[in-house]
């Protein structure tokens, strides 16, 4: 039950494309989680993690959630996503603008 | 079939979010008398009884609908100004004066309190659940003693705009160069559980601030909303090398389909040496920056229609990923989605945007000087006024 309905059906279809669309999966080197990246560019980046991704990286279950180091990234997916982009495992562009 | 893009202004949602909201600062209730604060598409009472205690119900008395914010506080109660049931902050009716019993079902709409950093905050849920400790915004080490400035507060009433339009500026990097005149040096969002995070930093723009002194004030802005309405946002300033340590609350409380209150309020870090009338003017003079900053925003939000689908281009924020987030609030617990409360990073590197804008703020700076070496009217060019150069968080 969604709560901002829409009123054009063309609009799930946007919803669709700016957040699920593109998305590579990259495995990190080093745990078990596997994300989804998207690169409209060099400088930009975009993870999507799952609950089971989340659950595999032991970075960032030792924070605590709390505190204001949540933020931050994971290093180690982090370098793991560099050596894909540099493998050309990850697409860089963007598809009008998704 | 046309190619014209069409404007979605999708339909609001029938019900407010679920979720702790600051009502405002705790000691603004402790006079002994009720207030009112507009709430939910209803009103509210506040008051305090003997013990120091908070207490907040449905601002109606379940007797004859009278309006016990123009009640009286007498005891630990709130009295209504009609017959004089006395209610407790249990939402149980303790007393009527007049009567031999008091009926059972006289129950009324309560709502859990605590008090946060200086602040009284409500739990709100349509279904009804129990208060969630769990979610409440943390506790800011050393607020509230003699490190920080007192918290000056503003309440600002706002009227149609959606509350989501202030949610939204999360990720707008775009609007804080062309709102807020700053520019956003780099940028960062993380969505994650009932959080939402923003990271910014930025310097002001020179073009627009009157001199070049702007142009010397640098950010490092981290705000995080916790749940759907109360954000914190630590501010690291430097202005002409001079480091100043803010935080500020961005908070609201919906009041109807298309209204809501803004509620701000800062603290400052008293800097070394420097004596606390000193620090309450650096205080002062940043909540009036920061309340420029709102009003910027609100002459947006009052002339702009809803969009449900937002066009994008590749180099704006996640404003799908996170109207997804801010959704978790807007549904029953139960239909609550992964995709709504998983782990979402979203990362740019301002540089590309800012070549372009250095390049504007430049001919901006070119243009201006020309003219003012013709003597052009006098007048200062365009858009300068005494607006804020910096905005964060929203
Ligand atoms: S309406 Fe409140 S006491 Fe009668
Ligand atoms: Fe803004």
């Amino acid at each position: 039950m969604a709560s901002f309905v829409p009123t054009s059906a063309d609009t799930l279809e946007d919803q669709r494309l700016y957040t699920s669309a593109r998305l590579t999966e990259v495995a990190c080197l080093d745990c078990l989680a596997r994300v989804g990246v998207k690169k409209n560019s060099d400088h930009h980046t975009s993870i999507q993690w799952s609950r089971e991704a989340r659950e595999s990286c032991p970075e960032l279950s030792r924070r605590d959630g709390r505190g204001r180091d949540y933020h931050q990234g994971c290093p180690r997916l982090l370098a793991s996503i560099e050596t894909a982009v540099r493998e050309g495992q990850v697409d860089i562009g963007a598809e009008d603008g998704y | 079939m046309s190619d014209t893009r069409i404007l979605d202004r999708g339909t609001p949602p029938e019900r407010f979010a679920r979720g702790w909201h600051c009502l405002g600062l705790a000691e603004s209730f402790g006079d002994g008398k009720p207030h009112r604060i507009e709430a939910f598409g209803g009103q509210l009472v506040v008051w305090q009884d003997t013990q120091g205690g908070l207490n907040v119900l449905d601002g109606y008395c379940r007797h004859m609908g009278g309006d016990l914010t123009q009640g009286t506080v007498k005891g630990d109660e709130i009295a209504c100004p009609f017959h004089d049931w006395r209610w407790g902050g249990d939402g149980k009716c303790k007393a009527i004066p007049y009567a031999r019993r008091v009926p059972l079902r006289a129950r009324t709409q309560k709502y859990a309190t605590t008090i946060r950093n200086g602040q009284l905050l409500i739990w709100h849920d349509v279904e009804g659940s129990e208060a969630e400790p769990d979610l409440l915004p943390p506790e800011l080490p050393g607020v509230g003693t003699d490190e920080y400035t007192p918290w000056t507060w503003e309440v600002v009433p706002i009227t149609d705009s959606h509350c989501r339009e202030l949610i939204d500026n999360v990720v707008d990097m775009a609007h804080f160069y062309y709102v807020h005149f700053s520019f956003p040096t780099s940028f960062r969002n993380v969505f994650e559980g009932h959080q939402a995070t923003q990271f910014m930093e930025s310097k002001g723009r020179p073009d627009m601030t009157g001199g070049y002194g702007d142009a010397e004030l640098f950010l490092k802005s981290e705000a995080t909303y916790y749940g759907p309405s109360y954000m914190i946002n630590w501010l690291d300033v430097d202005y002409k090398g001079f480091q100043t340590e803010v935080i500020l609350i961005n908070c609201h409380i919906p009041t109807g389909p298309d209204s809501f209150t803004l509620q701000y309020g800062i603290t400052v870090k008293k800097p070394e040496g420097i004596d606390d009338k000193t620090a309450a003017y650096i205080s002062k003079k940043y909540a009036e920056m920061f309340g420029g900053g709102f009003l910027q925003d609100v002459h947006i939000w009052k002339n702009k229609v809803p969009v449900q689908n937002p066009l994008l281009c590749e180099e704006d924020g996640p404003v799908y990923q996170l109207r997804r987030w801010y959704e978790q609030f807007y549904v029953d617990r139960a239909d609550i989605q992964p995709e709504m409360v998983d782990r979402f990073e979203f990362e740019v590197d301002t540089t590309k945007a800012n070549e372009y804008w250095q390049e504007e703020v430049a001919e901006n700076l070119a243009r201006k000087a020309a003219e003012e070496a013709e003597g052009a009217d006098g007048a200062t060019a365009g858009s300068e006024s005494d607006s804020p150069s910096v905005m964060t968080g929203t």
